[in-house]
Formats: C-alpha cells, sequence, structure tokens
C-alpha cells in the first residue's frame, strides 16, 4: 500500500466523524472535477491521485480505523500555513473569458526560530564548478575564496562536495562531512583553468555525490555555478534535473558574465525548485555565494510543492514565485517544486488563472491548490494544506479594489513580462514590436524611478532598432533586474 | 477587453496592468506620476475643453494644429493616412499638411517628415516618423524611425524645429 503522508481527511474536506456516504459523496463531488477524462491539467492529475488514495483508505474500515488510532499517538508538531488571496471575490458575468489571480502564500510556523532550526537541518551541499578557460584569472579565484569562506561557515555536521568541469568532470573534493577544514581549502586552491564548458559531465558528476548521502533528514542542494554555454546537452541536463527532483534535490543555477545560457539555467533550476541567478561581475561572486548558503542553513521544511488544479474549463496562464528568488515556474507539471521553506520567509506565488465566459450568477469553484513539504520540526512528516477557491459570479459586481499585495506585486511583474515578450519578439524577427516594448518598459521604468535600469532599456530599444539585435550584457541585465524589482514588494521579504 | 488609457492597447477583462505599456488599468493608482509641461499662451484658450487628453477621436473628428509663433490655425478632417512635410519644386508629392508658408524649410521640415495614421477600428490616430533628418519629438520624446505612437489631443509635436500643437474638435 502507497504510504499516506497527508492528512485524507483535509483531502476530501470531511470531518473525522464522517460517515461512510459522507466520504463517498465526497470523493465523488472531488472526482467529478479532478478525474482526468473532465480535466486536462496536469495539477489536477497529481490531486485526483491524492484524492483516490484517501478515498482508498478512508473507505476500508480496518484501515481508517489504524490511521484514526496512529494519528492520536502523534504529538502535536509544528506546521507551515497556507493562505490563497484572489484578486477579486465576485466576478461580473461577462460574455468573454476573464483574467483572475490568486496570490498563494506559504508561512512557516512562527514559533519555529533560526537557532532550533540549524540544528534539525543538516546540509548535504555539492558545488558544481566551472573552471573552463574563460574562467582564468579573476573568475576562478574568486570562486576558490567563495568556496573557502563556505567550507569556513560549515559545521562538521554537513556534506560537502565539490566537482570541477570543463570538457569534463572531476571530483575536487568527494562528498564527506567537513571535518578536515585545511584539506578541503587545499584542494579546491588546486583548481586550474582550462579546456571549455560541458555542463553535462559536471552536473551528472555532482549530482552522483550528493546522492551518496542523500537523506530526507537533510538539505539536500546542489550549486553549479557557470560562466559559459554548453552545446547540444542541454536535454539531457534537464533530464537529470528531473531525476534529482524525484529524489528530493534541489538545483540552483548561478551564471557568471554574459555568455551563459540564461534560459536554460532558469528552466533546471525552476524544475528543482531552486533559484537562478546573474552575476554580473566576479566581484560579487563571494558574498552572493556565501548569502545562497546562508539561506540553506535555515530550513524549516524542504521539498516544498504546489500544485495547481483549476476546474476543467478554467485554465492556468502562468505561475510566478514572487519571493523568496523571484523566478517564472513552469505551468505544464503538476506539482510545481518551491524548494525549501526558509524560518521567517514566506514562499509567495502568483498564479493567473483565465476563467471563461460565464452563464449564470451565483457560487462557482474556480480550482483547488494544494501545497506539501517535509517539516523538519515535526519529525519530518509530510504534510499537506489544501484549498478551494471559490468566488461568486454576479451580473453588476460591486466596484472592489485589489488587494495591495497582489497590485504591488503585478505591477512589477508587468515589467518582466514586457521584456520577456520584447526577447520573443526578436528572436521571431519582429524588430519593429521589440523596439517599441523596450521603448515602453524604458518609459514604464523611468516613471518608476528606476532610471539606471530605465536607462538600460533604453539603451537597448535603440540599439535593437538599428542592429536588429540585442547585447547579451544588457539583455541579461535588464531580465534580472526587473525581476528583482518584485524582492521589493512581495509579503515573503518582511521579515527578512 | 479593457481598452488602456495610456495607450489605447486592447487588454483582456480582469488585468490589472496593460501587457503593452506596464501601467495599471484601474484609474485610481494613488502614485500614478504624469508628465507637465507648461503651456504657451497663443494655445492656452484651445486646451480648456473637456475631451483633452484623450486617445478617442470620433468618425466625425477634426484635428486641429497649431503652429507655434503663429495665429494661424489647420483644421483638418484626417484620412487613413495624412502626410506631413513641405512643398517645393523638388518634391515628389504634395503633403496633405504643407507646412512650408509657417517656415518649414527654415525650421528644418524634411519634405516627407511625419504621417498620421487612422485607425478607424480603435478610433485612434497614430503619428510616425517618416524617417526625416531632423527627427520627430512627441511630447518632447524623440521618435525612433516607422515606430507608431498614439496621438492625444493636447500633444505637442515638434518636426525638426518647428514646435505644434494637436488638439482634437468634435
Amino acid at each position: 500500500m502507497k504510504r499516506i503522508d497527508f492528512n485524507p481527511y483535509i483531502l476530501l474536506s470531511v470531518a473525522p466523524t464522517a460517515s461512510a456516504d459522507d466520504i463517498k459523496a465526497a470523493y465523488r463531488r472531488a472526482a467529478r472535477r479532478l478525474h482526468p477524462d473532465a480535466n486536462r491539467s496536469p495539477g489536477a492529475a497529481v490531486q485526483f491521485q491524492d484524492i483516490t488514495t484517501a478515498f482508498d483508505l478512508l473507505s476500508d474500515d480496518a484501515k481508517r480505523a489504524e490511521y484514526d488510532a496512529d494519528i492520536k499517538e502523534q504529538p502535536e508538531g509544528m506546521a507551515f500555513n497556507f493562505r490563497v488571496i484572489p484578486s477579486k471575490r465576485t466576478i461580473g458575468l461577462l460574455p468573454e473569458p476573464q483574467v483572475f489571480y490568486l496570490l498563494a502564500d506559504i508561512i512557516p510556523d512562527a514559533r519555529a526560530n533560526e537557532a532550533t532550526q540549524k540544528r534539525e537541518s543538516r546540509l548535504n551541499l555539492t558545488l558544481i564548478l566551472d573552471h573552463s578557460n574563460s574562467m582564468s584569472g579573476n573568475r576562478l579565484d574568486r570562486v576558490k575564496i567563495a568556496t573557502h569562506q563556505i567550507i569556513d561557515q560549515l559545521s562538521s555536521e554537513d556534506i560537502l562536495s565539490v566537482v570541477a568541469f570543463n570538457d569534463f568532470a572531476e571530483v575536487v573534493i568527494p562528498a564527506t562531512t567537513v571535518t578536515d577544514k585545511a584539506a578541503m581549502k587545499a584542494r579546491v586552491s588546486m583548481m586550474m583553468a582550462a579546456g571549455s564548458t560541458e555542463i553535462f559531465q559536471g552536473l551528472s558528476l555532482g549530482l552522483q555525490q550528493n546522492r551518496q548521502f542523500l537523506a530526507p533528514r537533510l538539505v539536500n542542494h546542489v550549486i553549479l555555478l557557470t560562466d559559459g554555454r554548453t552545446y547540444g546537452d542541454e536535454d539531457r541536463c534537464l533530464d537529470l534535473a528531473r531525476e534529482a527532483t524525484k529524489d528530493g534535490i534541489s538545483i540552483s543555477a548561478m551564471g557568471l558574465g554574459q555568455e551563459w545560457n540564461d534560459k536554460f539555467l532558469d528552466e533546471l533550476a525552476s524544475l528543482t525548485g531552486g533559484s537562478s541567478a546573474y552575476v554580473q561581475s566576479s566581484s560579487a561572486v563571494v558574498a552572493f555565494l556565501n548569502e545562497h548558503v546562508r539561506s540553506l542553513a535555515n530550513v524549516f521544511a524542504e521539498r516544498m510543492t504546489l500544485s495547481v488544479a483549476p476546474d476543467p474549463d478554467v485554465r492556468v496562464e502562468s505561475v510566478f514565485k514572487l519571493a523568496p528568488n523571484p523566478q517564472p515556474l513552469p505551468v505544464d507539471i503538476g506539482s510545481i517544486s518551491l524548494g525549501s521553506l526558509q524560518v521567517n520567509r514566506t514562499i509567495s506565488v502568483l498564479i493567473q488563472l483565465e476563467v471563461p465566459k460565464l452563464e449564470k450568477e451565483g457560487f462557482r469553484t474556480i480550482g483547488r491548490l494544494a501545497a506539501s513539504g517535509d517539516v523538519f520540526a515535526n519529525r519530518l512528516q509530510r504534510q499537506q494544506s489544501v484549498t478551494e477557491i471559490a468566488l461568486e459570479v454576479m451580473a453588476e459586481p460591486p466596484v472592489e479594489e485589489p488587494p495591495t499585495a497582489i497590485l504591488d506585486a503585478l505591477g512589477k511583474l508587468t515589467l518582466y513580462r514586457m521584456q520577456e515578450r520584447a526577447n520573443e519578439a526578436l528572436e521571431n524577427g519582429d524588430v519593429r514590436e521589440a523596439t517599441r516594448l523596450f521603448e515602453n518598459l524604458a518609459t514604464r521604468l523611468f516613471e518608476l524611478g528606476e532610471s539606471d535600469l530605465a536607462q538600460q532599456a533604453r539603451a537597448e530599444a535603440e540599439q535593437v532598432a538599428y542592429t536588429k539585435s540585442l547585447s547579451d550584457k544588457g539583455r541579461k541585465a535588464i531580465k534580472y533586474q526587473t525581476r528583482h524589482l518584485l524582492l521589493a514588494s512581495g509579503s515573503g521579504e518582511a521579515s527578512a | 477587453m479593457i481598452i488602456c488609457p495610456y495607450c489605447a492597447c486592447n487588454n483582456k477583462e480582469g488585468m490589472l496592468y496593460c501587457e503593452e505599456c506596464g501601467r495599471p488599468l484601474n484609474s485610481s493608482e494613488p502614485n500614478a506620476t504624469l508628465p507637465t509641461r507648461q503651456l504657451n499662451s497663443s494655445s492656452d484658450n484651445a486646451t480648456v475643453h473637456a475631451t483633452w487628453g484623450t486617445a478617442r477621436f470620433d468618425a466625425n473628428a477634426q484635428i486641429v494644429m497649431h503652429v507655434r509663433d503663429s495665429t494661424e490655425t489647420i483644421v483638418l478632417k484626417p484620412d487613413q493616412t495624412t502626410l506631413v512635410g513641405r512643398y517645393d519644386s523638388s518634391s515628389t508629392q504634395r503633403p496633405d499638411v504643407d507646412l512650408t508658408p509657417y517656415g518649414a524649410l527654415e525650421k528644418g521640415v524634411s519634405r516627407v517628415h511625419a504621417a498620421i495614421y487612422r485607425n478607424e477600428e480603435t478610433d485612434t490616430l497614430t503619428l510616425v516618423d517618416m524617417g526625416s533628418a531632423n527627427g520627430t519629438h512627441l511630447n518632447g520624446q524623440r521618435l525612433l524611425p516607422d515606430q507608431p505612437r498614439v496621438l492625444r489631443d493636447g500633444d505637442e509635436i515638434r518636426l525638426g524645429k518647428m514646435v505644434t500643437h494637436i488638439y482634437f474638435k468634435t
């Protein structure tokens, strides 16, 4: 039997005292909306499996009794809270499709604090470092300093491995507990720059090292740092990332300089719930990596996932993580990896949905959202929280101001989308459209007081108009800095 | 459908920000900053009417064009394309709006300087620079050649060194 690691009563929205008939009725109701025949969305498929497992358990008297007894024995532990805010409570009865937003916050228990969590969440960290020819000199030196500082930061309970790669990969430090720091540092110092960049080699060896100590009790994390473009092995890398996600390993990717493939690294990281970042100058590497590793140490819950199951006629248009690391998330997979939930930090996700043309007034459901994760403080019990979203449809809905959190985030997200669309237009050869969007972006950035970024957008607009292409540097700067604007808003940063 | 009050683009119902220009679609944003500019006396009397700032140009509306430092106004009913420029003996075509009498040559207006396009579906006008030698500025911002911009009632258009103001008359 599949181990049940979430509360089946909550999944079916029934009381623990519900009768067998009530449970059956609740299952039928949910299945009508989530069955793969009725609902094509990948999130619905995941949730359908969940409710079916829950129903199988609760409809079998013996299993249900066993589960109830189990629950009684368990002490009350800490949990995360799941809060979903819609952009409005009532929507108009319109003869055309309309857009609708949900802000989903996953909030760690307020009782958790950094001191206790540090002991609870130990680190199984792998660094995969590019030492191709282009890294020679200052860049590699900085990476070495950063690695030394990371070694200093880790405790003897943590596990570290370091893999270096160019067109072939080697283990610099095999996965081991961080006890002999001097020897580890010496090995890092010996790295030399040579060869070209082939990410698959490094990623595959790095994951192999990380798997040696793979355990649910640990924060299993891989950091990939590269300054180059890999050719032809992107798909194989993404396959590796998918496998890693299944094992509970998250991957963060950092691009240094201008050459690297941002689209690919973004996808790689967001598949696994990790983050991707652009480190513009080599002098920023040290602080950046250190900060990243520090954040890994304060984990409240690991392997957080979110599944979005819209009703059959509702469509998920986009999912974007606002905090802690703003980045777009894939919409076409059932359970979206969100990585780790840190103490005192909220994970915020903004979901854009499209509701079809509506025919009648009254309440209607829009979809179900489920968040799950392994809570360290709670003996790693997997917890799940499910929310139903329902709205009232009215011919003449009252005017309501959208929640400020959504307005703030969306205003900035729109800017990120504009640069994304400008890039798409350029890829499709539509120079006119790309120029126009970059110009609009510059204007809007000026109005918002982001004059440096606005200047950059304006410079790119001109570059596009005259040369029909973008500078690699400008494009990345605009992409990651418009994304960075989101950090200022979003409730996730409030307590940081 | 929601029409953006700033750029007149169509957005899906329920959107909160315009996908084209990034501005909020609900008008009540408190920190929206609007550009201001000093009006000169010759155009002051013409600006005091209700439609100032609108991008909507109705089917039977007319354009009123003021050239700065001149007392005359040019009134026209725009076709689908209205060419603005100056006419001289070597011109290949006569522009719909000939600015020669207003000192176009000295002020650096090209023969075919700019065009105003009329979109009858959305009831809007757009201004395009036709690759002029000295450039076209809309409200102080230089236009890139062949990049259309929406025209609004009260806009300032600078052709080379010639400053004009556009008003819509319904």
